[in-house]
């Protein structure tokens, strides 16, 4: 079992789901039809645990080190994230969101076969290093989503039909892309306290992550108490959402960027 | 709305005190810390150790205690209470710290950034009146909630005094903590170890390295462009590793590693394994110019710190070369001498660290000129004695995520 069983594997999941993504929409609170879809997403992703786990078996140590691995993790872990907050949350959309960028992993991997191992420095090679990662990107993609919603609702109160409705789901999705992005923030304090020695050194990195959680931080006490001043609220949203792109992307380009531990980018 | 129009007509400073009087106290709290940075001289920052920050803690949880509990009815305790101190400390935070994410935190020439000490901003008395603001709103709610317990406020009080205990036992507990570095030579005892100031610290033990070991990756093929040196495929990144029996594609050469040998040196017109100290690896590869067929065949090397690299010209424009060995893995074999005459043997590797007598001691470095050669270990040595109380504001924060995960927002929900 290697990654030349890859294919084979993946195609069986990506087709379980979408077809499952597929059974979910036109179910319309038909409990058969839904239930057939659910099933549809255990077994896609039975499918695909089966290949994580032979390959672990196969290569002997944990697949964690190359990109197409972690790749592989995101596309096992993301659905499983998307299927839970679905059955807590009940947003179809959601669950979508996270299959769409799981096929969308497994459509990469797919396209670049990883015949060659690929290093990891030392310091990455933590059990921590998935968690931090995973929690992160999953947060990223939520978090990103309430700023879709939120300019849906500059666009609906510039067009004067604004919906409470829509600031809600907002509210949601911040609820839970903020708690994933505390646990984040939190994994890497007590990873880099293992890996580092400290567990806060203020890297450029942990600086822009610290903003990022203290805009959604304001987000979140403001419309706890403020629940109908919308306009303002979206303003700080959309404000809130700058900053988590420069500590995504943008930390790279500061005059700080060449004290990071976190510029894989150079690597 | 028009409730909130006949607010906003009341004046500045009456009761409650709302926005416009929470930034006016918090931006003053800031100037005053700026004039303090630009006027009162202090060459050292300020360090609180044990036990005054002990007392310290218990005694601001205890005023904050009674500040709630007798005063809560007077102006300043109210407002500290109420969400509009909170969010604006939050946003002033916010502010300096990106100053400090913006500024880079080094000596720096520019007289603005040095009197206002923008260039250290988490010793610079502006971030500390602040965060002390910040940390009392976030106190006294704190102690609010916890007398008016509700399970409802479970999730509210496991992130608000996580925060606070994670918060206030860094900031106090950064006095007592204390990183070393010392230097490790094999069949050596090293005990002086250097703090982040570079003074010598005498040791309560001694280390002995039995052993340094590296464990590396087999180095990684690389096309350079030959006018300016620097590599030119898949934008230096990704590189394919040197495995014999693999083909790999860089534009249109086909090149075979043919033989790979980690440690070699040359012989004449060809590497012959050795096991020699600084013998790097070598590799025969042969490269196909697809485009007419050509076959040349060579032997490259990285090259080490006795012996020069080896690369192979495939045409004006390129050349192939070697790249350096990364470390897969390395670790030290050491012994703990103390002065009781014990010997404690252990293996320190990265994200392994070993706990002794209140100490964790980490694997830090080696000597990378000489690469898997090295002799030299370099550890790192940490005590955190506030740890423990940190840990548990972090695991009450990590509780408190996940239950505002599965809870949500009832309040909007609820609306």
């Amino acid at each position: 079992m290697t990654w030349i069983d890859f294919p084979f594997y993946s195609s069986i999941t990506g087709f379980l789901w979408i077809t499952g993504l597929i059974f979910l929409f036109i179910s319309y609170k038909k409990q058969a039809v839904t239930k057939i879809a659910h099933l549809l997403f255990i077994v896609g992703w039975a499918v695909i645990i089966t290949f994580v786990i032979k390959l672990w078996l196969e290569l002997d140590r944990p697949p964690m080190r190359t990109l197409g691995e972690t790749r592989l993790w995101y596309a096992t872990f993301l659905p499983a994230i998307g299927f839970l907050t679905y059955i807590r949350w009940k947003y179809k959309w959601f669950l979508a969101y996270s299959i769409a960028m799981a096929t969308m992993f497994l459509t990469i991997n797919y396209l670049n076969p990883e015949t060659y191992s690929k290093t990891l420095m030392p310091a990455l090679q933590s059990p921590w290093f998935i968690p931090h990662v995973l929690v992160y990107l999953f947060s990223y993609a939520v978090l990103t989503a309430s700023s879709v919603v939120a300019i849906k609702g500059w666009y609906d109160s510039y067009k004067g039909n604004f919906n409470i409705e829509t600031l809600r789901l907002a509210d949601n999705l911040v609820y839970i892309g903020f708690s994933f992005l505390t646990l984040g923030l939190l994994f890497g304090a007590l990873w880099a306290k293992e890996a580092w020695g400290h567990y806060w050194t203020w890297d450029p990195k942990e600086i822009w992550a610290f903003l990022t959680w203290m805009g959604y931080l304001i987000y979140i006490h403001y419309r706890y108490f403020h629940s109908h001043k919308t306009k303002q609220a979206l303003t700080i949203l959309a404000l809130a959402f700058v900053v988590l792109l420069v500590c995504w992307f943008g930390v790279n380009y500061l005059p700080v960027a060449n004290t990071s531990v976190h510029t894989y980018t150079q690597y | 709305m028009s409730k909130q129009q006949t607010e906003i007509q009341r004046n500045l400073w009456e009761s409650p005190w709302g926005y416009a009087e929470s930034f006016f106290i918090g931006v003053g709290l800031m100037i005053t810390g700026f004039f303090l940075e630009a006027f009162v001289t202090t060459s050292n920052p300020l360090i609180i150790q044990y036990p005054t920050n002990v007392f310290l803690l218990l005694g601001y949880v205890v005023v904050l205690f009674i500040c709630y509990k007798w005063f809560s009815s007077s102006q300043i305790i109210r407002w500290l209470t109420k969400v509009p101190a909170s969010i604006s400390s939050i946003v002033l935070i916010t502010f300096l710290v990106m100053i400090m994410g913006t500024i880079p935190q080094i000596p720096s020439q520019n007289n603005i950034i040095n009197n206002l000490g923008l260039n250290r901003i988490t010793t610079n008395w502006a971030f500390i009146l602040i965060l002390f603001q910040f940390l009392t709103c976030l106190g006294l709610v704190s102690i609010k909630r916890i007398l008016q317990f509700k399970w409802d406020n479970f999730g509210f009080i496991l992130n608000h005094v996580g925060l606070f205990l994670a918060l206030t036992a860094g900031v106090l507990g950064s006095g007592d903590l204390q990183r070393l570095s010392i230097n490790v030579y094999e069949g050596k005892p090293s005990w002086i170890a250097k703090d982040l100031e570079r003074n010598d610290v005498e040791l309560p033990f001694a280390f002995y390295l039995n052993d340094f070991m590296i464990e590396e990756y087999n180095p990684k093929l690389a096309l350079v462009d030959n006018s300016t040196g620097s590599i030119s495929h898949n934008d230096g990144k990704n590189l394919y590793i040197v495995e014999k029996g693999e083909t790999y594609y860089f534009n249109n050469f086909e090149v075979t590693v043919e033989d790979y040998l980690p440690n070699a040196i040359r012989f004449g017109m060809r590497y012959e394994p050795v096991n020699e100290l600084g013998s790097p690896p070598a590799a025969y590869i042969s490269i196909k110019n697809i485009e007419n067929d050509s076959i040349k065949k060579a032997w490259i090397s990285s090259g080490s710190y006795r012996y020069p690299y080896e690369s192979v010209k495939m045409s004006e424009a390129y050349s192939m070369v070697m790249t350096i060995p990364e470390a897969k893995k390395f670790s030290s074999d050491i012994d703990i001498l103390t002065k009781d005459g014990e010997r404690i043997n252990t293996v320190l590797e990265v994200n392994k660290a070993f706990k002794f007598k209140g100490w964790k001691i980490y694997q830090l470095s080696y000597d990378d000129k000489m690469g898997k050669w090295s002799d030299l270990s370099v550890l790192e040595l940490v005590r955190d004695p506030w740890l423990p109380l940190i840990y548990i504001g972090i695991f009450m924060m990590i509780a408190g995520a996940i239950y505002m995960f599965w809870v949500g927002n009832k309040i909007t929900k609820n609306n």
